[in-house]
């Protein structure tokens, strides 16, 4: 860039005068130089992420091609964007090429020099796949402030030259030649900037207490670099990408305060920034902006570096003193504060890198606007590490009062997969979580402490719904167990005894006494400790069981982790998420081993539906499936399923009966043939009572035949599955429907002991706007059964249905299979990442010529002599994020349009249709669906039981059958006069199941998940043909292969494992492989 | 002179004199396990812990490391102090219940449960021997090792002392120890001086001016060089 490229070339400056005069020749050298130039980010994380291949390759090819007079390039310290390193910023087109690799240097490189970009390897948003020319509109930097971060994508952090081309030791000028200290403390104090390193004292007061110490025996300034937080790098980056602004703002702050020595306590884990430092100090030294005499004005100041040997309790004030004077980092009283009693007693000031970095700052834009950055209470910007679950991680400035939602969504880019954000941890192991639906706060000392969270010094770790808030704070409790330094009883003990309940909780150990303990102990350890570390250790604790106390119960009284994260009580991810509880890993495991029969009979034993649920289950477990979780792509089970199904005899299964001699006096009444309704009847039947199912449609089936078309579901399929259930014990009554024919007293009067309600949710919700009563616009649940049950095909013509659920689904892919359809148009609200309907059903409408127009609303239904003639919508755009985690739709004004249409059919939700039922007794809630005992599913009626969708509302079939699973159970307690609620059990794998052998060399390839055949589109419009195929066997073993089995944790038995662990011991102690 | 009100009653005190110090004078009732007359203050064991500030700024301090200051005003027992007084002693009593010392906390306190698994540790690291080896018997012999669950006391690198005279001041101080002498156990005494019969603290240099906490040492007695003979 200059010609100065070494620090020999440049003058001691002797003078103010002489530090002008540098200024001016270098900008004259600037001006002269009209090379463009390759950015690149050399901090941590790009290392990490490869950039020292890049930057070696880029200098090989430079040199190779002779390009040194054509193109100039800058190695810097971090620009924060770490998610998408290593990357190459150009100037002047300000052109970002991200995730550059070796073999793209080389045209990158070559079209800079010629004025070009090269256009495929630009920044694209990978969700909406829009292209950005410039680095500054790419949505993450547009939304910062970065007025630190933004000096070190120009700034070679090993080139004092590159800090005094930017400005460097400008404000250090301004300070010498025309500020009296007083008047340096009077800015910093209008500037109402408080310490970055989290606790938020005013940086301003304390300077001027500092100022007011005698100062004949010396006094100190340190700079806080012993970042300990797990995730919080901010600090790291600013002293390796800009070490000289912390010089500069320490060299402030001495003048200010008439400290002479300053310290930078660093901890010896950031070897990169004590190099910078280092080579900054010396160059900071030769050029005399440090030692005795700073530009002739008598002014002297000095810095060294302390390396901190890491402990986390080192940064606290205190023991970070006695660190530096040699001792054991360990806290001590206060009062006498640093600020009296300091470093060897003398009187010091301590502050955190990015309160020095500040300095700089406040001292060339002026106090006061500096403080019209940011909040009244909280000035200027902040820089946070955005990490976790969140797309772009890396480093981000804001400035204070900025929203957490605008830090997450607008600058984070949200979730990076489609599971949902729950929570933000501030502040480190000493901050808290706050939940997704305050995001609305916003970030300052005050509103962040108000929530029961800290600032700390920056670290915002993100968590989604596959975080466990109880491991969260289990695994920051382990940090501080180790980290707490041990002189403080209640910190060193209560941290132990804190991470001990917390240990048992994850491990279904606990009970509600140890919650109620672990809560009080928190709130003591807090109060009693003497430092910040002690009295902080509590707000992971505090703050999750402020917010997420459900999950602790959940993990207590349900041995349950929704989030599928502790090992010990979750057991196989798949099984646990099952809501009946099928041992998926171990039908895919005898799948793999080609044992088709034991896979079977394991799918069977949990579910009485098999092979409708390979065909039509919302597969919770393949979300919760560790292959998807940990590395891409979960195992196909819902196709394993499927493929076992087709494959074996529905008669191999020989179920265990029971048989009950007095079962004529126990007669149990069921009501509703649907998946829920006949679960408990057949489980009843099993266990020897006789059931009578009582049935309102003229088949059985319920939501599985009225409302599953049959290119999903195949009606012989349903039939056979729904005919091996009704068995000797079961009597099924069709066409007789509950307050109609039948009534519940009526039942009881005449001997059924116990009532099960599984009727379902059969009504179609409205859309609540004028002329939803017109010939042609149908309800989603009247039209897809008249189809389903009656053959009728009700639609013609353009059709539009309105929703975005599976039921949408269904509807616009029956209406497109019926003669007159010529289109079929899906008009959703929100986005396509939004709609709850199961993705490859999306996908496959989509295949068949579905349209689909989203972020559109209807307003009115518009008629022509009583008849549809069409609906007017309305745009949307995407606004806040709601409690869901989903941004909610915005209407925007005078965007409505009108579109024609024959037939309108509206799938927005689905109640009971149960308005009888509170005549009966029964309590039902304000949305109409039946009010139960969530534990034991027993009405307000005794022996009466409901179940499925009457209860839930429209939910899933796996969640009907397990509804009817455990109304089974609790009727067979109810009937034998047991207590109902009893301990659950854990589904834990139970079944050792070996491994496949692995027969030949397997290939490091990544195994891809299997895609499931389907029939071709053509053919879809014109029959009612299954659309998804079966599985080959190859390659159903093949999928199978792909299971983690993290069921032989728990399965393997015990003389196996001990031989393969004391041959990894032979192997690490002899260091070669025994066969 | 520093004013103070210790539960609503005024009295002044010299700079530096903390808030135990005050609150004994006027013979308000803290207890304390680490602090020891003689020795400088360390705050480690949080039982002497006492309510100081207003309203949402009140806060808890351990009152021996507390400086009295003007105007402070001192609640020795709230509720808050109680409470917090119950859960430390509650947790001194999961870890070391042997400790005659801990056991009388507890039961002045009315501490009738301990919920945590129980733990049988014979040190509490209230530092009491650390500072006894350093301040008094100016041996400087042991220290802190590692920190947070893996703090321990003891010799630097846990290897037979040059420094240590063996005077067991640091037994004599304990409040959690239960070898006041180990007598012939060869493995963990402290001097063995009774398998001997003979000193090892003979060896040292200045056996004349050294102080001896080994009270009573046998083969000190029978030797006839017990400090009480020596004269």
């Amino acid at each position: 860039m200059s010609d100065i490229s070494s620090i020999e070339e440049l003058q001691k400056l002797n003078s103010i005068d002489d530090l002008k005069k540098l200024y001016w020749s270098l900008f004259e050298k600037i001006k002269n130089d009209d090379k463009p130039q390759l950015v690149i980010c050399s901090g941590t994380a790009c290392h990490a992420s490869g950039t020292g291949d890049i930057i070696r390759g880029m200098k090989r090819y430079i040199i190779e091609n002779n390009l040194q007079n054509k193109i100039a390039l800058k190695i810097t310290g971090c620009h924060g964007f770490c998610e998408m390193g290593p990357f190459i910023l150009t100037k002047p087109d300000d052109a970002f090429y991200h995730k550059v690799t070796v073999e793209t240097i080389g045209s990158i490189i070559d079209a800079t020099i010629e004025g070009k970009l090269v256009e495929e390897l630009l920044y694209t948003d990978p969700k909406t796949g829009e292209r950005y020319y410039k680095q500054h509109e790419i949505p993450f930097f547009s939304k910062q402030q970065r007025t630190i971060l933004k000096k070190n994508q120009n700034i070679d952090p090993i080139r004092i030259t590159d800090y005094f081309t930017n400005f460097g030791y400008k404000s250090l000028e301004k300070v010498l030649s025309t500020l009296t200290s007083n008047q340096v403390i009077e800015q910093v104090k209008i500037s109402g900037i408080r310490g970055r390193g989290g606790a938020g004292f005013p940086t301003g007061v304390k300077w001027e207490m500092l100022s007011k110490q005698p100062g004949d025996k010396g006094k100190y300034l340190i700079c806080n670099a012993d970042e300990g937080d797990p995730g919080a790098y901010m600090d790291r980056s600013v002293l390796e990408g800009n070490p000289h602004s912390i010089i500069e703002g320490m060299l402030i702050g001495g003048y200010a305060t008439g400290a002479t020595n300053g310290v930078v306590y660093v901890r010896n884990e950031y070897p990169l920034a004590i190099k910078h430092l280092t080579i900054a100090l010396r160059q900071a030294k030769d050029v005399g902006l440090l030692g005795d005499n700073i530009l002739g004005t008598g002014f002297n100041f000095d810095i060294k570096i302390v390396r901190g040997a890491g402990a986390f309790v080192c940064g606290e004030e205190t023991a970070l003193i006695k660190s530096i004077e040699g001792k054991m980092g360990e806290p001590r009283q206060r009062p006498p504060y640093p600020v009296e009693k300091g470093v060897y007693g003398k009187p010091t000031v301590i502050n955190n890198v990015e309160t020095w970095a500040n300095i700089p700052i406040i001292i060339d834009i002026g106090g006061s606007d500096y403080a019209k950055i940011g909040t009244k209470t909280s000035t200027g910007t902040k820089i946070f590490s955005l990490v976790g679950k969140i797309k772009n991680t890396g480093l981000v400035e804001i400035p204070m009062g900025t929203t957490i939602k605008e830090l997450v969504y607008d600058i984070g880019g949200g979730s990076p997969s489609d599971v949902k954000i729950k929570a933000i941890q501030t502040g480190g192991p000493s901050g808290g979580c706050i939940p997704v639906n305050m995001f609305d706060i916003p970030i300052d000392f005050e509103k962040l402490s108000e929530v029961g969270s800290i600032m700390g010094s920056g670290g915002m770790i993100v968590m989604d719904e596959r975080t466990c808030m109880v491991d969260v704070a289990r695994y920051f409790m382990n940090f501080l167990k180790g980290e707490s330094c041990g002189k403080c009883f209640t910190c060193r003990k209560g941290t132990q005894r804190m991470y001990e309940i917390l240990d048992d909780i994850t491990k279904g150990k606990a009970t509600m006494d140890q919650l109620d303990l672990l809560e009080e102990l928190a709130l003591v350890v807090k109060d009693t400790t003497m430092c910040g570390l002690g009295q902080t250790a509590s707000n992971p604790v505090l703050s999750t069981l402020k917010y997420f106390k459900e999950e602790y119960v959940d993990h207590i009284k349900n041995k349950h982790c929704k989030a599928g994260v502790c090992k010990d009580i979750v057991g196989a991810p798949c099984q646990a998420t099952c809501p009946i509880g099928t041992e998926a890993w171990r039908y895919v495991a005898h799948i793999s081993r080609g044992e088709y029969e034991e896979a079977y009979l394991a799918l069977r034993e949990a579910n009485p539906f098999p092979s409708v649920c390979a065909r039509v289950c919302s597969h919770p477990c393949e979300k919760m499936c560790k292959a998807g979780v940990l590395m891409g792509e979960p195992v196909a089970i819902r196709a394993l399923k499927r493929f076992i199904t087709d494959m074996i005899e529905p008669s191999v299964y020989k179920p265990v009966r029971k048989i009950k001699e007095d079962a004529d006096d126990y007669k149990v009444a069921v009501i509703g043939a649907g998946p829920a309704g006949l679960t408990a009847a057949h489980k009843l039947s099993l266990m020897g009572y006789k059931v009578t199912v009582f049935e309102k449609d003229s088949e059985p089936g319920g939501m599985l035949i009225s409302g599953i078309p049959e290119y999903r579901l195949p009606r012989d399929v349903l039939k056979q599955e729904i005919a091996e259930l009704i068995d000797e014990n079961v009597t099924l009554h069709c066409n007789t429907a509950l307050g109609k024919d039948i009534t519940i007293d009526y039942l009881l009067n005449n001997g059924y002991k116990s009532i099960f309600l599984g009727m379902g949710a059969h009504k179609s919700k409205l859309l609540n706007i004028e002329g939803e009563d017109l010939e042609g616009v149908f309800p989603a649940i009247e039209f897809l059964k008249a189809f389903n049950i009656g053959g009728k095909k009700l639609a013609h013509g353009h059709v539009g249905v309105i929703g975005g659920g599976d039921s949408a689904i269904d509807a616009a892919r029956v209406a497109l299979r019926q003669k007159d359809v010529e289109s079929v148009t899906i008009f959703y609200r929100r986005t396509r990442n939004e709609m709850p309907a199961l993705q490859h059903e999306i996908d496959a409408a989509l295949e068949e010529g579905v349209k689909l127009y989203t972020l559109v609303s209807p307003i009115k239904i518009v008629s022509d002599k009583g008849k549809l003639k069409g609906v007017e919508f309305i745009k949307n755009m995407l606004g806040d994020v709601d409690v869901s985690g989903r941004r909610n739709p915005q209407a925007i004004k005078g965007s409505e349009y009108f579109v024609p249409l024959d037939n309108l059919i509206v799938t927005i939700g689905d109640t009971p249709d149960v308005g009888y039922i509170s005549y009966m007794g029964i309590n039902v809630n304000k949305w109409g669906t039946l009010i139960v005992n969530e534990d034991t599913l027993e009405t307000n009626r005794p022996g009466v039981f409901a179940g499925g969708d009457v209860v839930t509302g429209p939910n899933t079939v796996v969640e009907a059958i397990a509804a009817g699973k455990k109304a089974a159970i609790m009727i067979d307690r109810y009937l034998n006069g047991e207590e109902l609620e009893k301990p659950l059990d854990r589904k834990m794998p139970s079944v050792y199941v070996p491994p496949r052998e692995v027969v030949e060399e397997e290939s490091d390839e990544e195994m891809k998940r299997i895609k499931l055949p389907t029939i071709p589109v053509e053919r879809r419009k014109s029959t009612l043909e299954e659309v998804e195929k079966t599985l080959s066997e190859e390659s159903a073993i093949y999928e199978a292969s792909r299971c983690m089995r993290c069921d032989l944790d728990f399965t393997y038995p015990e003389k196996i494992r001990r031989e393969q662990q004391e041959l990894m011991q032979d192997i690490t102690q002899k260091g070669e492989v025994l066969v | 002179m520093i004013t103070l009100t210790i539960n609503g009653a005024q009295l002044s005190v010299e700079k530096g004199t903390t808030i135990l110090e005050a609150a004994q004078f006027l013979g308000f009732p803290i207890p304390t396990l680490c602090h020891m007359e003689g020795l400088h203050p360390y705050g480690a064991c949080r039982l002497c812990i006492v309510e100081i500030g207003e309203g949402a700024r009140a806060k808890l301090v351990s009152s021996c490391t507390y400086p009295a200051e003007e105007g402070m005003k001192v609640r020795t027992s709230t509720a808050r102090v109680v409470k917090a007084r119950k859960m430390v002693i509650e947790l001194l009593l999961a870890s070391c219940p042997q400790s005659k010392t801990i056991q009388d906390l507890a039961s002045k306190f009315d501490v009738r449960q301990q919920r945590f698994k129980q733990e049988w540790e014979s040190c509490i690291l209230c530092g009491r021997c650390v500072r006894m080896c350093a301040e008094q018997m100016t041996g400087n012999a042991i220290g802190y090792h590692g920190r947070g669950e893996t703090r321990t006391i003891g010799t630097p690198f846990d290897m037979k002392s040059e420094t240590c005279r063996l005077c067991g001041g640091c037994i004599y101080v304990c409040p959690a120890c239960q070898l006041r002498c180990t007598y012939s156990d060869k493995e963990n005494a402290i001097c063995n001086g009774c398998v001997n019969l003979s000193l090892p603290c003979v060896e040292k240099d200045q056996f004349k001016e050294m102080m001896c906490y080994m009270d009573p040492c046998v083969a000190c007695e029978i030797s006839g060089t017990h400090y009480s003979n020596i004269k």
